[in-house]
């Protein structure tokens, strides 16, 4: 059942930087030490005067030999700004943030290149910075592209359902704000690949930590000049990925020098690197206003959020796209009368901004629920009481949103109720009133939310459409292909599970591919694992059962109905003792089917091929373009003891109910749910990329950029409720975000409620120890 | 230059060619075949390259290869028996201690140690929780690990062990 972990257990794992090639090349790039200067020279006579130096490719070469990084994603044509630049894999004319790669050498091996890479002599004049959100915003800001009218990539404006009348209708408007420090979603495993160009063919494979091989292989060919038929892309084990290995660019510099010197390069990024030159994600800043009514009735927000991209986000990844979702998911989990949301993207002289597990979606949650939480506040209200007030009920599912999704299914209330009661809520409200007297700071937290999940948008490399392929083998063994690759969250469990429960069979008969280009699909991003795949393979399973069916009423001689699948065997249903198995249906139909042994009708139509190759679109985004298919519900509850003396937030109680819909395999839910909230507590308490006055990178390794450890990480109680969705061919919903949104919003909700006696407003994460230490020193006139 | 460097391998005496200047880390995972080990920080602060040197944990990317010279290394590979999963990685796979895998190898090798010096006292979520910080874990949350770990020493508690 479990042959990838227990492979992978066995120390049999092949990652990237397992991969070896004969005659095979190191590629190591040389970054910039300057956030924004023009490359004045290179000069690679010394790197390349070293022994074992095979090339040195630099902005001139790539320029000569590659197109521009295609676009990934286009939204000019709504009348909002949506500005493109033309970037190259490597700069040639100056570099835009500290650590974006200026050359890159290829020698015999790492350890050569690596002190080739020193050698790379770069004269460089630097310029002015556009180093954070505010000031690059200003007039006559240093611009990050000269051709720009200013440092804004993005900015969207939404009105959804009636924000005027919404604002009509209030009794009382609050002012609400807050902020997301920058964060990586940092796997322990960096991004690393071997690329193979055959000259002979003038074609090119490739092999490493691709997330999305099929999207990665446009990407490569675009760039490199070749036919996308040409190029084939092959994920090998991954070391996690959370969204930081979706994009190529780097790779496509791997690609173009085994294609300059005919050999197998490969590139295995040094871990810095990948956070100086990798994705980055967050680091928003939310302002507006909500209107509610004295009862407790949410009805309307008018909020802008503003988003440091860092440099631009349409073609390295395709973050800038994230400003949607971002802009769409404050509406939650509630009815609403009206939003009026702006979005603004704007480029600094950072590191790129690309996808981290919540992506957009998590953000516009975060900011809502610690809204809700004030307008609570405000009418001295519960936390609770104003969610139950506020909930879309379970009978008005499917439930069109006033933003268009379509809210699938639910309950809401439930799901929270259950969560309550886990927690013992009121003993532990009883709790804290106990330890306030013995002068000791107990903070409960209460968020829920729903993740918008399995997305599919126009315009853009996420259109949604994705193919599987199930087929059975003459030995009766059976493959699964799809475009979902196995990023630790459980794709060969979940897929082996599914196929074999339709086709009647033994997990371990069925085996789940390693995902390469030829599938269509966008990869395990978005949550889509058991939205779009799953319910790809689910449906070429369910259409392959049909073959099986009919080929084995031909071979038992009996109707299609009486044809029963089970446990690896096929038989009729009145004589389970005539039972034969997979293995000698399917050599008697591939091989032996004998001159009358298969239905002629069958033969003539060419349908007795035990294969199935099929695709899987969401049936509610046509529609109403819905971007989302599934929404997976969850409450999460959090008790907290802040030490006011040192600012540090200990965690006593955690707990997370969570609706995804039909479970496949309860372990990889528990798991997805366990590592998303440990990584939403990490960016609630310590993770924060921050950059000096200069634009360089101050905390570039786990050293200094601190993700939980087994002792920060808490003790995790969680419940399931299981509401099918309708939309999905399992029945399961999209869930692997949902924790990382809660968690995080939790976390601050209840050191916020901790720091009630200061009057603190928590809404500035992360809230490290020195900043709680500053926020009380602050509220209690100790700065003075 | 390359100069022999002889210690014991996974129980097995080896004598491997390596540079003066290779870290424990290159040479398992190079000259020594070793990929469970695998590179990450290299500056010890990960852990994926745990292992055992004369049974205790180290961080290979902080040891110079040379320094082992007569003495006997452990990898994750070295726990197989016969090509049986070890009771500690079968603990693992039941509970899930694992996602991506990466980290896995590393946090075996600690959790390896931490069970045999345990001996007969029942290990608390605490004292592994602690003993696992240097292994960072970016799937789990660490909560199946803590399982794993439990469960793997109930195995060595029934006998099943070695």
């Amino acid at each position: 059942m479990k042959k990838r972990e227990e492979r992978l257990i066995l120390g049999k794992g092949e990652y990237a930087d397992d991969l070896e090639f004969m005659n095979m090349g190191h590629l190591v790039f040389v970054g910039s030490p300057h956030a924004h200067a023009r490359i004045v020279s290179i000069d690679t006579t010394r790197a390349l005067a070293l022994s074992g130096v095979i090339t040195v490719i630099t902005g001139k070469e790539v320029a000569a030999h590659t197109r521009h990084l295609p676009v990934q994603a286009n939204f000019t044509s709504k009348g909002w700004t949506w500005r493109l630049a033309e970037v190259y894999a490597i700069s040639s004319d100056k570099v835009r943030w500290y650590g974006e790669p200026v050359a890159a050498v290829v020698a015999e091996t790492e350890a050569i290149a690596r002190q080739a890479a020193d050698l790379v002599t770069v004269e460089y004049d630097i310029l002015p910075l556009a180093g954070d959100l505010r000031t690059a915003l200003e007039p006559g800001a240093p611009k990050v592209y000269e051709d720009w009218e200013d440092n804004k990539q993005v900015h969207l404006v939404f009105d959804f359902g009636d924000p005027e009348q919404a604002f009509a209708m209030a009794d009382q408007v609050l002012h609400v704000t807050n902020r997301e420090g920058r964060v990586t979603g940092l796997p322990i495993e960096p991004r690393g690949c071997v690329g193979v160009y055959d000259r002979k063919n003038d074609s090119l494979e490739m092999w490493g930590s691709f997330q999305t091989p099929f999207l990665a292989r446009h990407n490569i060919a675009a760039t490199l000049g070749i036919p996308e038929a040409k190029v084939k892309i092959n994920a090998v084990d991954i070391g996690g990925a959370f969204g930081l290995k979706i994009h190529a660019w780097k790779e496509n510099v791997v690609a173009l020098a085994s294609k300059l010197t005919g050999r197998p390069v490969k590139w295995m990024e040094p871990h810095r690197d990948f956070v100086t030159t990798g994705p980055h994600q967050r680091d928003v800043f939310w302002e507006g206003k909500i209107a509610f009514k004295n009862d407790g009735t949410l009805l309307g927000l008018d909020a802008t959020v503003y988003h440091d991209l860092g440099v631009e986000s349409t073609n390295k990844g395709i973050a800038a796209l994230s400003i949607f979702p971002a802009c769409s998911s404050p509406t939650n989990m509630y009815k609403w009368v009206g939003m009026h949301v702006e979005g603004i993207g704007t480029v600094t002289n950072k590191s790129f901004y690309c996808a981290y597990r919540g992506y957009g979606k998590d953000k516009g949650i975060k900011f809502i629920e610690s809204a809700i939480n004030q307008v609570a506040k405000q009418l001295n209200m519960t936390p609770e009481a104003i969610r139950m007030k506020n909930f879309i009920q379970p009978d008005e599912f499917p439930y069109h949103q006033i933003n268009n999704y379509v809210l699938d299914s639910g309950d809401y209330p439930a799901v929270l109720e259950k969560a309550m009661e886990m927690a013992d809520l009121e003993s532990v409200r009883e709790r804290k009133k106990k330890l306030a007297a013995q002068g000791r700071y107990l903070g409960i937290g209460l968020i829920t939310a729903i993740e918008p999940a399995g997305v599919a948008v126009p315009n853009c490399q996420m259109g949604g459409i994705t193919e599987a392929r199930v087929l059975i083998t003459p030995d009766g063994s059976v493959e699964v292909h799809s475009d979902r690759t196995e990023i630790g969250q459980g794709t060969e469990i979940s897929h082996a599970t599914i196929v074999a429960d339709i086709l009647g069979m033994d997990p371990a008969q069925i085996h789940v591919k390693r995902v390469t280009s030829d599938f269509i699909g966008q990869g395990p991003l978005s949550s889509r694992g058991a939205v779009y795949p799953a319910s790809a393979v689910a449906k070429a399973a369910r259409l392959l059962r049909e073959k099986v069916v009919k080929c084995a009423s031909s071979v038992l001689k009996i109707s299609p109905d009486q044809v029963v699948l089970e446990n690896g065997f096929i038989y009729p249903a009145d004589a389970p003792e005539q039972k034969i198995s997979y293995a000698r249906f399917a050599e008697k139909v591939f091989f032996f089917p004998g001159p009358r042994g298969l239905d002629p009708e069958m033969l003539k139509a060419h349908d007795h091929l035990l294969d199935v190759t099929t695709t899987w679109y969401s049936p509610t985004t046509p529609e109403s373009g819905s971007s989302y298919t599934s929404f997976c519900v969850s409450a999460d509850i959090a008790v907290v003891e802040v030490d006011i003396d040192t600012g540090v937030t200990q965690i006593v109680k955690y707990v997370h109910v969570h609706d995804a819909g039909t479970i496949i395999n309860a372990q990889v839910v528990d798991g997805q749910i366990h590592g998303g909230i440990v990584q939403g507590i990490g960016e609630a308490l310590y993770e924060g990329l921050n950059y000096d006055e200069t634009g360089k990178l101050l905390n570039t390794s786990f050293s200094n950029y601190l993700i939980p450890t087994s002792v920060e990480a808490p003790d995790i109680e969680i419940a399931h409720l299981e509401t099918p969705s309708p939309f999905s061919e399992t029945g399961s919903k999209g869930m692997g975000e949902a924790p990382i949104i809660g968690s995080k919003a939790v976390i601050l909700d209840a050191i916020e409620d901790a720091l009630t006696p200061f009057g603190i407003r928590v809404n500035d994460a992360p809230a490290t120890p020195e900043k709680v230490r500053a926020w009380i020193r602050k509220a209690t006139g100790q700065d003075e | 230059m390359k100069i022999p460097l002889t210690f014991v391998l996974n129980n097995q005496e080896t004598t491997l060619m390596i540079d003066p200047g290779q870290t424990l880390l290159e040479v398992l995972r190079g000259q020594g075949g070793m990929t469970s080990v695998h590179r990450s920080c290299e500056e010890g602060e990960c852990g994926a390259c745990t292992v055992l040197l004369d049974d205790e944990p180290v961080n290979a990317c902080l040891v110079l290869a040379a320094s082992v010279q007569g003495a006997s290394v452990m990898t994750s590979e070295g726990l197989v028996k016969d090509g049986t999963p070890h009771p500690l990685m079968k603990a693992f796979t039941d509970e899930l201690g694992i996602q991506c895998g990466f980290c896995t190898p590393g946090m075996l090798m600690n959790a390896y140690a931490l069970i045999r010096k345990a001996g007969d006292t029942e290990l608390t979520d605490a004292v592994i929780r602690k003993t696992l910080e240097g292994n960072l874990c970016r799937c789990t949350g660490y909560v199946n690990i803590v399982k794993s770990v439990k469960t793997a020493q109930k195995l060595k508690m029934a006998g099943e062990w070695w």
